[in-house]
């Protein structure tokens, strides 16, 4: 330390010198001394905090002091913590004890004696202190010694440690570089931008984390070196020359190398960055685009296979054939897509993209499928075409068909109306027209049934077609529904209605044939009936007119005439029965006659009422000649009067005819009211019935009545009035005793009662009885 | 028409026809100055009906009898 030119050592050592020579009382330099060794206490004893050196008596009655400086050099002599300040016995004990034994320093002091004492000896403790001090410092010396080549071994250590760390410092640099250039100068290309970017991350890194210690440490090895000479240079050691390769200059060429390697490293890091980067846009554009593609591409060949247009029908191919079409050019469009993706492929290729084999995969079968697409399409155009063609041609022909079946149907249904028709006639005539119309049908039916066979040749012909070409025909024709066999079914039916329908002629034909036969018969027959009756009514006619002969040969003659009618009443009942046959034949006409039944039954009917009315005429004609008492030649001159006023020889006299007869028999009627009046009164009398005509038997009575004398009225009555003796009435009993009971009864029963002046009770007035019997009553 | 005769009778008239002759009831002839004739009754005019009652299905005697029945006036409708 003294070497070191510790300055207060310094400073006590020479005190302890000083003491050491003046150990006792040294005044002048005792005081020196003193302080020194003081000091050296304080110092020594510095450590220990309940230890204050201040001086050469208090502070060492504690016996810490001492303890203190023997624990400062030989701690495992005391136990210092186990010392207590409040025990000073034990610790000045101690201490001197130790002292003693160890240290080879005699008890010197009494520790009763310093505790005892207020102030201990200064002196006394001052130099037993210094024993402890002479003791030490024999120490101290030896130390120092010992510290000085500690010290200077330490700087060798020193030194060869930083050559050492040097060493390993540059090696460690140098290891680092020689791993990291080749790490720099790997070219090996990533796949992935990702892997890329990872990389240009680790390389950030490596620039930012990595390298910034080992240029610190560079620059470390730099001053490590450039103090290591120096220390070197100082302390008078050769310079320092690393090993073989860890030179200065090898590092800076490493470094070199490195920082080289760095900016390849960092430009072909962005290259490739680059290149990945357009790759991933090719390949991504790729992907896009092959997906939208396979997308559209998608059941596109399904579609094209469809084998839709074999159930379809003409619209339906049309339809189709349209959509085809608008397909084939978006087929088209799409063509050029295509060949985008084909492009990128090849690109992708040319970059060297990783995946390029499934990217070429891909790629080829999006063109191979295209190629397919092509195909397809054109397969099915063709097909759609083919069966476009097939349908329009089967439409044709239904047309056709039905544009004929229909007229031919027409007919065939008209056919079979007239070949049913029923028929009704009554001439031979008509029936002939029908027949012969008939036979114009018949005539017609083989140019009829080649018109079928063609309508069929049609029918087949589609069939045919249908057939050859596996068309598939969901429905029937469209145009019509008349079906073949409809049209075949119709056609049969003709046929056996043509047969039938001769039948029927023929029996009709018979019929008619049978019915002129009748007509004829019956025409005959009323023609020769009519006019014998006719005959008959005129020779009737004549001889009641005629005035040959009496009254009674007439009747006769009359007579004869209806023997002769009666005999020929079978004529007119087998006309009759001809008649009935025609009725039942339905009959209704007869050329070969002019007479129908009903003429000949009405002449018949008048002739009887003719003869009998005649003969009744003549009879009453007798009747009243002999009534009257009108002569024969008074009875012809009535019958030339009538006859010749009878100008339309109808047997009777209209009113005017009667008129002029009457005044041609000198009644005076003139053309006045009186003259109208009388008239009046005549044509009542004589046309009571208002018929408007008088007959022959009217006239004769009218004549023969105002020719007559007496009015029969009055006749009657004087006939009652002899009856009843004369008188204006007659009673009951006269009439039941001068009358038959039945004409009594009548009489009575009719009579009126009398009601003259004269009258009795039961007295009848038969005055009026008989005006009344004559339709006539004076009132 | 009517006419209502004033009786008593006689009337002036001859009555003609009835049922049982099939002939119109009429009048036949008119005594000049009777009251038929009077009252304007004509020749041939067809009674229609007497006193009020038709003369359709009557007898000669029925009309007769209703005739005589009428003992104040006689009320007749005819037909010319």
């Amino acid at each position: 330390e003294i070497v070191d030119g510790n300055v207060k050592m310094t400073l006590g050592m020479i005190w302890t010198i000083i003491l050491r020579f003046a150990i006792q009382d040294i005044s002048v330099e005792e005081t020196s001394a003193k302080e020194g060794l003081l000091l050296w206490c304080q110092r020594k004893t510095a450590p220990y905090k309940n230890v204050n050196i201040q001086n050469f008596h208090i502070s060492w009655k504690d016996g810490l002091g001492f303890c203190a400086l023997i624990h400062r050099h030989r701690p495992e002599l005391i136990d210092y913590g186990k010392l207590r300040k409040d025990d000073p016995l034990t610790n000045l004990n101690t201490a001197f004890d130790v002292a003693e034994k160890y240290l080879d320093i005699p008890k010197m002091l009494d520790a009763e004696d310093i505790v005892g004492t207020a102030r201990p000896d200064e002196k006394a403790i001052m130099t037993y202190v210094s024993s402890f001090y002479h003791a030490f410092s024999g120490a101290q010396k030896a130390e120092t010694a010992a510290n000085r080549i500690c010290k200077v071994l330490a700087v060798n250590q020193e030194n060869e440690q930083l050559m050492e760390d040097y060493e390993k410092l540059a090696s460690d640099l140098l290891e680092w570089i020689r791993r990291t250039i080749p790490w720099l100068e790997n070219r090996a290309p990533e796949n992935t931008m990702q892997a890329m970017q990872q990389k240009l991350e680790d390389f950030r890194d490596y620039r930012r984390l990595h390298k910034p210690p080992k240029v610190q440490e560079k620059c470390q090895l730099e001053i490590n070196f450039n103090t290591l000479q120096t220390k070197l240079r100082l302390s008078n050691r050769p310079a320092f020359m690393p090993s073989e390769g860890k030179m200065v200059s090898d590092i800076n060429n490493a470094w070199g190398g490195l920082e080289q390697a760095e900016k390849g490293y960092e430009e072909w890091l962005l290259n490739e960055i680059r290149r990945l980067e357009r790759l991933d846009h090719l390949a991504e554009k790729f992907r896009q685009k092959a997906s939208i593609h396979e997308s559209w591409t998608d059941g596109k060949e399904a579609m094209l296979q469809q084998k839709d247009y074999e159930t379809a029908t003409l619209s339906e191919i049309k339809a189709l054939l349209k959509k085809h079409e608008a397909f084939e050019s978006d087929l088209a469009a799409h063509q050029d897509r295509v060949e985008q993706i084909a492009a990128i492929a090849q690109e992708l290729n040319e970059l060297d993209y990783y995946d390029s084999p499934s990217v070429n995969a891909r790629c080829q079968k999006i063109c191979d499928q295209w190629d397919n697409l092509g195909a397809l399409t054109q397969k099915r155009r063709e097909a759609l075409e083919r069966t476009e063609k097939l349908l329009e041609t089967i439409d044709q022909l239904y047309l056709e068909y039905a544009k004929r079946a229909a007229p031919f149907n027409n007919w065939m249904e008209g056919a079979m109306e007239d070949l049913q028709d029923t028929f009704i006639v009554h001439t031979i005539e008509e029936i002939q027209g029908l027949t012969t119309a008939h036979e114009q049908f018949k005539a017609t039916l083989p140019d009829a049934d080649k018109e079928r066979q063609a309508i069929l040749g049609i029918h087949n012909e589609v069939s045919k077609i249908v057939q050859t070409y596996h068309v598939n025909m969901a429905g029937t024709n469209p145009y019509t529904t008349i079906t073949p066999h409809e049209i075949n079914g119709k056609w049969e039916h003709v046929r056996q209605l043509v047969p039938r329908r001769d039948q029927a002629l023929m029996e009709e034909h018979a019929r008619q044939q049978q019915n002129e036969r009748l007509r004829k018969q019956f025409g005959a027959q009323a023609n020769v009936i009519g006019p014998w009756i006719q005959t008959k009514m005129e020779e009737i006619g004549r001889i009641s007119i005629e005035m040959h002969g009496t009254l009674e040969d007439q009747l006769n003659h009359l007579r004869q005439y209806e023997k002769s009618i009666v005999n020929y009443k079978p004529k007119i009942d087998q006309l009759e029965g001809d008649h009935q046959q025609i009725q039942e034949a339905l009959i209704f006409d007869n050329k070969h006659t002019n007479y129908t039944m009903e003429h000949i039954r009405v002449g018949w009917e008048q002739l009887l009422t003719t003869i009998a009315r005649t003969i009744n005429e003549v009879e009453n004609q007798i009747l009243t000649r002999d009534a009257k008492g009108i002569s024969q030649e008074q009875m012809n001159e009535f019958r030339a009067s009538f006859n010749h006023f009878d100008r339309d020889h109808s047997g009777t006299l209209g009113p005017e005819e009667f008129k002029a007869c009457l005044i041609s028999l000198g009644y005076d009627i003139g053309n006045d009211a009186q003259g109208e009046a009388e008239f009046a009164r005549i044509m009542s009398i004589v046309d009571p019935n208002r018929l408007g005509v008088v007959t022959f038997q009217a006239f004769i009575d009218f004549m023969s009545r105002e020719t007559a004398d007496t009015d029969t009225a009055d006749q009657v009555m004087a006939s009652f009035k002899i009856l009843a003796g004369d008188k204006n009435y007659i009673t009951v009993d006269e009439l039941r005793r001068e009358l038959p009971p039945d004409q009594a009864e009548y009489c009575i029963a009719r009579m009126a009662p009398y009601n003259g002046r004269d009258a009795v009770p039961g007295a009848l007035d038969y005055m009026s009885f008989s005006t009344a019997l004559y339709g006539e009553s004076d009132l | 028409y009517s006419v209502s005769l004033v009786g008593p009778a006689p009337w002036g008239f001859r009555l003609q026809g009835g049922k049982d002759f099939n002939m119109p009831l009429s009048i036949s002839r008119l005594n000049d100055g009777g009251k038929a004739a009077r009252a304007h009754v004509g020749i041939g005019d067809v009674v229609l009906t007497i006193d009020g009652i038709s003369t359709d299905g009557m007898t000669h005697l029925e009309a007769q009898n209703k005739i005589k029945a009428c003992t104040g006036n006689l009320n007749m409708t005819l037909q010319r």
